[in-house]
């Protein structure tokens, strides 16, 4: 009866394999075998080219301006995320009126989808109604300043996604840092030591999961969103930032460059698994050492 | 009493934070109350008195807008439900039966969950054409469950791992089925962990841009989708109306957040330092 039960119960994994095989898997299984064929959506007959469209990509500048431009962006904003999520989570630990209200406004930007982000920061950096030239104009500065234009858009892009997801990385931090136990404060107290110290030897061991967690799933989401982007500069001015998302989303749906569209997303694919992978190994190795 | 260093720090963070989280959503509101400066001025002078002009305005260029918020609410809904259920009959196969590899395949859900979309959104789209899916309901909503149910796996699985197996087989050896042992037991227990990924979900859904942008087109429009739309037609609208139109697509999700708020609170993404 046990060996039934147990049968019965594996077959609750049906569903979600039903779900996720025909809508996600397949589909990113067959954009790699695609990847070195003709293919297009409404090719019949799939020639395979082998590496074509590789080397094809590889001799396209703005390909690779957009791998350099994606690996920046990510490092940044993947940087700057976890470490201003963590110091306002750190901020927030000890209870205080208005605690829950605090979080709750902090958890705002990340309710506006990126897209409208992207539509409300082209218009708080206009020169006319902006908020960034307000100061500007209010202190009486009579040359107003274009974060969108050369030079400042790639680093406009980073910031503007930092506002979006680094108050709901405090958000997710905040409840690991309350499950520690206070014995396990006060203890780091006696030792002596002050706030990095409990930072390095309390909080940092006890979330490293947690925190390893969030870093994957902000890769993954860096790497390949490009909906604040397309709102803030389209990948403008000129390539400064286009990323691989962008390139192979304008590849495929606005030039109709369907081999080009499908083998550039691989480089993103790739590097999801090799970061998975090393998460994997970090996150074994952690549990080694407990 | 004076304030030590290290608290005045702690309390300028919280209030940076805040302030730089507010202000921008501030601003879009006060313009979509017709109320915004000129920074051609010195100092700049705001335009007077606000109105709610703006917001009638977005029925006049967007004509679908509420109904498009509707679709919106229904299909995130709806994805929220599926995506859900079967991540929870797939977080309990998992931490209850044993077989070879089903570490890795909880750990493989999290990868799979930080895939994003565009990696096989070309494929996707082609295969929905051929299934005649494309643009319809449950086209989108299988999609779009399919994307999120990975990260629901991974989190109710290591809330699961965490329950003692004892009452389960207590109430199975009572004659309990296995849906009677998921509904009256495991469920009730996990609940607040199941409401709050779920609310997480729906904000993403609500949220998506890419998935509804690609295999939707005329028949099921969602709001970021026409949110998109503001730019690619080459109208570039009022600053107001569009203001108004970010501030009322935020409005369902932020009451909806506001009022489960609560639950949101503790909610963690990994509930056990041992799953692995």
């Amino acid at each position: 009866m046990i060996i039934r039960r147990q049968r019965l119960t594996l077959l609750l994994l049906l569903p979600f394999g039903l779900l996720v095989v025909p809508f996600l898997i397949a589909p990113a299984v067959f954009g790699l075998f695609a990847s070195f064929t003709n293919f297009a959506p409404f090719e019949n007959a799939l020639q395979f080219v082998g590496f074509k469209n590789y080397l094809n990509l590889l001799r396209d500048d703005v390909f690779r301006a957009s791998v350099r431009n994606t690996l920046l962006l990510v490092v940044c904003t993947v940087t700057l995320e976890m470490l201003i999520g963590f110091g306002i989570a750190w901020s927030l630990r000890k209870p205080f009126r208005g605690r829950a209200l605090t979080r709750f406004v902090l958890l705002i930007p990340w309710l506006i989808s990126p897209i409208a982000s992207g539509l409300m920061w082209h218009y708080l950096f206009s020169d006319l109604n902006g908020i960034l030239n307000f100061w500007f104009a209010t202190i009486g500065r009579q040359s107003l300043i274009y974060p969108l234009n050369p030079g400042l858009a790639l680093l406009t892009v980073i910031l503007t996604d930092v506002w979006r997801k680094a108050p709901f990385v405090s958000f997710l931090v905040l409840p690991g840092l309350l499950s520690i136990l206070p014995d396990q404060w006060d203890q780091a107290r006696l030792d002596g030591l002050r706030s990095p110290g409990q930072i390095r030897h309390v909080a940092l061991p006890h979330l490293r999961l947690l925190l390893l967690t969030i870093m994957l799933l902000l890769i993954g989401e860096s790497l390949g969103s490009f909906e604040n982007t397309l709102m803030l500069t389209g990948g403008g001015p000129g390539i400064e930032t286009q990323t691989v998302g962008l390139y192979s989303f304008e590849n495929a749906f606005k030039g109709f460059n369907w081999t080009g569209g499908t083998t550039s997303v691989w480089f993103i694919v790739v590097t999801v698994l090799v970061v998975g992978g090393v998460y994997l190994l970090i996150s074994r190795q952690s549990v080694g050492k407990q | 009493m004076r304030l030590k260093p290290i608290e005045a720090g702690r309390w300028l963070i919280v209030a940076a934070a805040l302030i730089i989280s507010i202000l921008p959503i501030a601003w879009t509101l006060l313009a979509s109350l017709n109320v915004t400066p000129n920074n051609y001025s010195t100092p700049p002078n705001w335009s007077w008195p606000p109105s709610f002009d703006s917001y009638i305005e977005i029925g006049t260029a967007e004509p679908n807008f509420w109904r498009e918020m509707l679709t919106s609410a229904t299909a995130a809904a709806l994805t929220t439900l599926l995506a859900i259920s079967v991540a929870f009959l797939a977080a309990y196969s998992l931490a209850r039966t044993v077989f070879r590899g089903r570490k890795l395949l909880v750990q493989g859900c999290l990868v799979l969950a930080s895939l994003p979309v565009i990696a096989y959104i070309i494929p996707l789209w082609a295969m929905l054409r051929r299934l005649h899916l494309h643009d319809t309901l449950p086209g989108l909503i299988f999609s779009e469950a399919a994307l999120y149910a990975p990260l629901a796996v991974y989190v109710l699985h290591s809330y699961i791992v965490q329950l003692s197996p004892e009452l389960e087989a207590a109430a199975q050896l009572d004659g309990a089925t296995l849906l009677q042992v998921l509904s009256r037991i495991v469920l009730p227990i996990i609940a607040p962990g199941v409401a709050a990924i779920a609310i997480i979900i729906y904000v993403l859904s609500w949220n998506q841009l890419l998935l509804p942008l690609l295999i939707t087109s005329t028949q099921v429009r969602t709001v970021p989708v026409m949110m998109s739309d503001f730019f690619t037609f080459e109208r570039e609208l009022e600053w107001p109306t569009a203001g108004a139109a970010l501030i009322a697509s935020l409005l369902p999700v932020g009451l909806f957040v506001a009022l489960s708020h609560r639950l949101l609170e503790r909610f963690s993404l990994v509930a056990t330092q041992d799953l692995i």
